[in-house]
């Protein structure tokens, strides 16, 4: 890649100092006046660039670092050591012009008000982030068209479901059009239609604005769907940075073959590879078999048994994922 | 600039104003001190003829215009930022351009102040009628006069206050903290008495203290009682104070904004 990173992050570490003290009123009273705290290194030398346009993936399970990195490449927190530059700026000085080229999507945090319709949030955003009419205009016309805001912006936000005001958030988050999109769990507790909308809405933006995503998500369908690249964190550690292919070759080496037989066969499959539960497709035994087995195995099954129908496919990602987590 | 400032008052004012029961219920609890004080004072004073050379009428004027001044130069960041810091929702609005005290907090405080004025002006009408206060001395000079020493207590307070509030970064605690700053208020500001009832000491003391610029200064010169030299010493003050206040309150800011540990989502 040629094209300067839009993101370079080198060796950024957050560590949280919490206070702690054990239950019982004697450790309260001890806890009063002496507090002991205890160090949490919630991220630990992470490194890593994202190039303009591009669309990461930031996995891991909860705790392992992920939002703690976003909110320091917002600029929400001061990092421990470290340093991060988005756009040539430092995110932490807050610098209005770096605030206007970017935004924060949290889950369920709000940027509108909840008290008031979200139409007079987007009016107050534009205030913020001197738009001016036509350009406000323009983009919220597109938001609306991706989103179909329509009705939503003129009920207290308070009354929105879940879903509505996800997507208020999302487009009170992109009228300035940020050049750079950290979202966090866009999509946490949407229904599948939701989901797909969003995902589709991110694409289109994507593609629209040329703009530069790192989203965290726990469904994995968004990751697959948007992203190229991911980077996953464990322990606050980056465990893996690189495609989503090459991660299944590298963490999860091997294919998974599933035979159909014949009636009142029972072969016994554990002969060719690892016998795998699956809830889906009854009639369908399947096999983890390592990669570069594949083919001969495939031609001993097929030589040894009545087979009616076979499949060979990728583990699912969630698996491969799931196993780099635990690695 | 001042569009944000525009639509953020439409924005708190339609908010505030869905709240308004709650505020009554703020406005009858800050009333009853200085009614209290205004009775008793008038009591006092009628019985004896006067009090330190002040007469019922004095007393009358003094709490009355108070009441209108303490409206005005009062502030209420504690309640209106320090839970955002506390659980994270302040996150929101530091990824904004826009300063989220110096625009939102502000304009929440002038939003309030505007809203319990409204409430305000039939209670004073009422207290009015009761104590039937001569207001001679007041003249149009006198006003503008004080409304400079207005805007001065007011910026004053408010810098403080957004300063004591952000110690919410460090702890949580800090609306004990609070509570103590708002008693040493009361008791330099002129809240209670007239400061020129208040021992020698304490009356020294506030002559150093912002806190008469919060209530007793703009007072007197609504009433007419300070001299055109004491109103200028009064304003060198108020404007070495206001600087003072915006130093540590940036200062706060900044040092604080490196605590923030942004809980939540």
């Amino acid at each position: 890649m040629t094209a300067e990173p839009v993101v370079l992050v080198d060796n950024l570490s957050k560590t949280y100092r919490v206070p702690e003290r054990e239950g019982g009123f004697a450790a309260a009273v001890r806890g009063f006046f002496r507090r002991t705290y205890r160090d949490v290194p919630a991220v630990q030398q992470v490194s890593f660039q994202i190039a303009p346009g591009e669309v990461v993936g930031f996995l891991g399970p909860n705790g392992a670092g992920k939002t703690t990195t976003l909110k320091m490449l917002s600029g929400l927190l001061h990092p421990s050591a470290g340093g991060a530059r988005v756009l040539g700026f430092t995110p932490w000085q807050l610098k209005p012009a770096y605030l206007r080229a970017i935004t924060l999507v949290m889950g369920q945090r709000n940027r509108l008000s909840w008290d008031i319709p979200a139409a007079d949030s987007f009016l107050l955003n534009q205030a913020i982030y001197r738009l001016t009419d036509a350009d406000y205009q323009r983009t919220l016309a597109e938001l609306d068209e991706l989103l179909e805001l329509g009705p939503l912006l003129k009920k207290p936000v308070r009354n929105l479901s879940l879903g509505e005001r996800m997507k208020c958030e999302l487009a009170a988050g992109l009228l300035h059009r940020p050049q750079v999109l950290f979202l966090d769990e866009p999509t946490i507790g949407l229904d599948i239609t939701a989901q797909a909308r969003i995902r589709t809405f991110l694409q289109e933006y994507n593609r629209r604005t040329g703009a530069t995503i790192l989203l965290t998500s726990h469904y994995m369908a968004d990751v697959t769907a948007l992203c190229e690249r991911v980077l996953i964190i464990h322990h606050g550690r980056l465990k893996y940075d690189g495609g989503l292919t090459d991660l299944s070759r590298q963490i999860a080496p091997f294919k998974l073959i599933g035979v159909a037989l014949g009636e009142a066969v029972a072969a016994d499959l554990s002969r060719y590879g690892t016998p795998v539960q699956t809830e889906e497709d009854g009639d369908k035994h399947f096999i983890q078999v390592p990669a570069d087995a594949v083919t001969a195995v495939t031609a001993r099954l097929l030589a040894d048994l009545p087979v009616h129908d076979i499949t060979i496919a990728d583990p699912p990602i969630e698996d491969v994922i799931e196993r780099a987590f635990h690695e | 600039m001042l569009r944000i400032y525009q639509r953020l008052w439409q924005v708190t004012w339609a908010e505030q104003w869905q709240y308004r029961a709650n505020l009554i219920m703020y406005l009858l609890y800050w009333l009853v001190s200085p009614v209290v004080y205004l009775a008793v004072w008038s009591a006092i004073a009628e019985a004896q003829g006067s009090v330190n050379g002040l007469t019922a009428n004095d007393f009358a004027t003094y709490y009355l215009t108070l009441l209108i001044v303490d409206q005005l130069t009062s502030e209420i960041t504690i309640h209106a930022f320090g839970y955002k810091v506390q659980d994270g929702s302040l996150s929101g609005e530091l990824i904004r351009p826009a300063h989220p005290l110096l625009t939102n907090t502000l304009v929440y405080n002038l939003a309030f102040k505007a809203l319990s004025l409204l409430g305000l002006v039939p209670v004073w009408a009422v207290l009015f009628a009761l104590f039937q206060p001569d207001y001679g001395t007041v003249t149009l000079a006198n006003l503008l006069l004080a409304l400079l020493a207005i805007g001065l207590g007011f910026g004053i307070s408010f810098l403080l206050g957004a300063a004591l509030t952000c110690v919410a970064f460090w702890t949580t605690r800090v609306w004990a903290l609070y509570e103590l700053y708002a008693g040493v208020t009361v008791l330099f500001s002129g809240q209670f008495v007239p400061l020129s009832l208040m021992p020698p000491a304490i009356q020294t003391a506030a002559q150093f203290l912002p806190f008469q610029m919060f209530k007793y200064v703009p007072v007197q010169i609504i009433l007419g009682r300070l001299t055109w030299p004491e109103v200028l010493g009064y304003y060198a003050l108020g404007l070495a104070w206001l600087a003072a206040a915006w130093l540590l309150f940036r200062w706060v800011w900044s040092a604080g904004l490196k605590r923030y540990s942004a809980v939540g989502a």
